[in-house]
């Protein structure tokens, strides 16, 4: 008999970056393991300890306020940084979200001119912009067994721009995306996404949640797809989502942009 | 007589009239539009002809609560205070207030303006009413989607408070690390109430906490007692800021569920017993604040415990409302700590309860729902036999049940909230109570619907 399929998830500072229901990826991944009948274990790594990556399959990065990003960004800059890179490359996947995607690209300029250095796990750089981009969001999701729509809620002034070294996750049906302006949404490179939607992300979009699951667990299993849940009320959820995204008046998005 | 003024004031009780025959509910926001178009030095013309000043209510969650029991004691103390009490807390809803309690030149029929105000409307508030005294329950990350980050907006009300003369007061929750940093810079003089009583702490921070850091130098906080949220008896390891000495303390509570709880006030010089008909320890908060607002104002003891005794649920508060035999208990519950306080109340209730839990989206709620993923439904999860999520995002919410592990044949998703209350409705037995929970203009909608149906006074109503 094979061994039992377990999920070991590393969920980075989550006491730091948290700020919008981050924690509701983590229940999903983890429920939605559960299910299955396989184990998942969490555990958390903050500020100040060292990163081995050899015992995580699956890397979680929530956004946070101005003050943890730079408690974060100092962290992740030395050994931290290389090896979250290094799991990557070595086909760990990983989710982050908002101010965590912006941590993990080259830089991050903030609008008062302060300049973040990243890790460069993504090839994607941001600048702070004046106004916030706040509202809900609908994206294409272009990624490869993850077809389909992604809905969720983006509140950033972050701006961010994809160099040649990665793709976007999607195309933005409605909403602003990285910067507003090139109809982009989010990063993907190789099992890791970086994304501006949070929501939670990953409740409303179970096929994205699987996405991670099985590249996650596919490292160490002989995995071709996972069994299938009963989604009818995460369905739901997304289909009801994606209306009230979809037919949005601006004069909403305007009321709730101003910054 | 300023004819720009009794005009505007004129055509704002006019406005307040028609919204409210139309049933527009939250209208009070309306006629307070239709008032500044017209004289947009409104608020201020009526609230300086004032004789006992203005008192300002801020904060995230408590204020509505917090600012009714203080206009109770004001009142038992022979006072008339003009006051906001619906809820609409920006200066459209002030200014609509003192407009429907003034005569027909703009003059007041009030000794003094006790408002509550929203967190983000405070420096503007606090500019145009020039304030004796603020009181700040607490800031709790709510709606981020309209003020951005805590931080931001605890140096906005930092400014606010600067700019206050040194003849006013700040009374401001000694529990809240973000709070009790506040008005550094003020001249106004800073009192603190606060929790002392130890016997009712939780074992370590709820993830929903939100200030665990130090204002003034980053670090993590150290909490020796934790009450809830990120409230509780705190140290800073790093740079030596500690928790400020309550100068209205809850020396001793006992929490009663849904009943309420007792609660031994302590002050310097006197201590009072006093029973309080609302549940949890968050309004043991709000009442610490009242009690500590009326003392700085100069009542008595008689005045703050006739206040307290008489006190009738503010709107949708812990609200208990009889429908076709089940008593419907309607709690607004609008963001993280607030709802896991009620949720905390609930779990005194026993299990197999049937429980409406509605979230709505709307620009008073926040747009994003979030933060329903920072709530510890876990705990709710275990109480209901059944449970309706309803509201504009009530797909959501049942999501958010499953996630937390209900049963989904036990979940019934109906936006609609007719169609939810009577769905609860019909599974409780007779006699049973109904636990609402909602969110801000869910519980306007569920008010409004009880109203229509014949089972609520309406708001404007009530006394």
């Amino acid at each position: 008999m094979a061994a039992p399929v377990s999920l070991r998830i590393c969920h980075l500072y989550p006491e730091l970056m948290n700020i919008y229901g981050d924690r509701g990826n983590i229940i999903t991944l983890d429920r939605r393991c559960a299910w299955r009948g396989y184990g998942v274990e969490v555990s958390s790594l903050s500020i100040g300890e060292t990163l081995d990556p050899e015992p995580y399959d699956l890397y979680f990065m929530g956004g946070g306020q101005d003050r943890e990003q730079i408690l974060v960004c100092e962290d992740l800059h030395d050994e931290k940084g290389k090896a979250l890179r290094h799991a990557v490359e070595e086909g760990a996947a990983l989710l982050s979200i908002c101010g965590g995607y912006q941590l993990l690209g080259s830089h991050f300029i903030t609008y008062t001119g302060e300049e973040l250095p990243g890790i460069s796990l993504f090839d994607a750089s941001t600048v702070g912009g004046e106004h916030r981009f706040i509202g809900n969001i609908a994206v294409q999701c272009s990624l490869e067994g993850a077809g389909g729509t992604l809905v969720g809620f983006e509140n950033h002034s972050g701006r961010t721009r994809l160099g040649p070294g990665c793709r976007a996750l999607g195309r933005v049906l409605k909403g602003f995306g990285n910067n507003g302006e090139d109809g982009m949404e989010g990063c993907v490179c190789r099992g890791a996404i970086g994304t501006y939607l949070h929501g939670s992300l990953l409740p409303k979009n179970p096929l994205l949640a699987d996405w991670l699951i099985l590249t996650a667990l596919r490292r160490r299993y002989e995995l071709e797809e996972l069994p299938e849940l009963d989604d009818s009320l995460e369905d739901a959820a997304h289909r009801s989502a994606l209306r009230l995204t979809l037919g949005e008046r601006s004069r909403w998005r305007r009321l709730a942009g101003r910054s | 007589m300023n004819i720009r003024l009794s005009t505007a004031v004129a055509a704002g009780k006019t406005a307040t009239f028609f919204s409210r025959r139309l049933g527009l509910g939250a209208g009070s926001n309306f006629p307070g539009k239709v008032i500044l178009r017209l004289d947009r030095k409104a608020t201020e013309e009526m609230a300086l002809q004032l004789e006992g000043g203005c008192v300002l209510v801020t904060g995230t969650n408590g204020k509505t609560t917090t600012s009714n029991l203080l206009a109770g004691m004001l009142r038992a103390g022979g006072g008339n205070p003009v006051h906001n009490r619906v809820g609409a807390n920006l200066i459209s809803g002030i200014t609509a207030a003192l407009a429907q309690a003034s005569d027909g030149r703009g003059r007041p029929l009030g000794d003094m303006g006790l408002f509550e105000v929203d967190e983000a409307t405070l420096p503007e508030a606090v500019s145009r009413l020039n304030p004796r005294l603020v009181i700040i329950t607490n800031l709790y990350r709510d709606q981020l989607d309209r003020y951005g980050e805590l931080e931001t907006l605890a140096r906005k009300i930092d400014g606010a408070l600067a700019e206050l003369g040194d003849e006013a007061v700040v009374l401001l929750n000694a529990d809240d690390p973000l709070v009790a940093s506040l008005g550094r810079d003020s001249r106004a003089r800073r009192y603190f109430f606060g929790i002392e009583y130890e016997g009712l702490s939780e074992p370590g921070l709820r993830h929903a906490a939100d200030s665990k850091h130090c204002r003034v130098c980053g670090a993590p906080l150290t909490f020796s007692v934790n009450f809830f949220g990120h409230m509780g008896k705190y140290s800073c390891p790093s740079c030596g800021v500690s928790r400020p000495a309550a100068d209205y303390a809850a020396a001793e509570i006992e929490l009663e569920g849904i009943g309420g709880s007792r609660v031994s006030v302590a002050a310097p010089a006197w201590k009072m017993d006093l029973h309080l008909g609302l549940p949890g320890l968050y309004n043991v908060q709000n009442l610490l604040a009242a009690l500590g607002g009326a003392r700085l104002l100069g009542l008595g003891e008689d005045d703050i415990r006739a206040g307290v005794e008489g006190y009738s649920t503010a709107f949708g508060r812990g609200e208990r409302i009889d429908f076709g035999g089940r008593t419907i208990f309607l709690v607004l519950s609008k963001n993280p700590t607030g709802f896991n306080e009620v949720i905390r109340t609930l779990r005194g209730e026993g299990e197999g309860l049937v429980v409406i839990a509605a979230l709505n989206d709307r620009i008073a709620d926040g747009r994003d729902v979030s933060w329903i993923w920072d709530v510890d439904f876990e705990d709710l999860a275990p109480l209901p036999r059944f449970l309706v999520a309803s509201g504009t995002r009530a797909e959501d919410m049942a999501l958010r049940m499953k996630y937390a592990g209900m049963d989904t044949s036990t979940i019934l998703v109906e936006k609609d909230p007719r169609l939810a209350v009577t769905a609860a409705a019909d599974e409780a037995e007779e006699g049973e109570i109904i636990y609402a929970l909602t969110t801000y203009t869910a519980t306007l909608d569920m008010r409004r619907l009880l109203t229509r149906l014949g089972a609520a006074p309406g708001y404007w109503e009530e006394a």
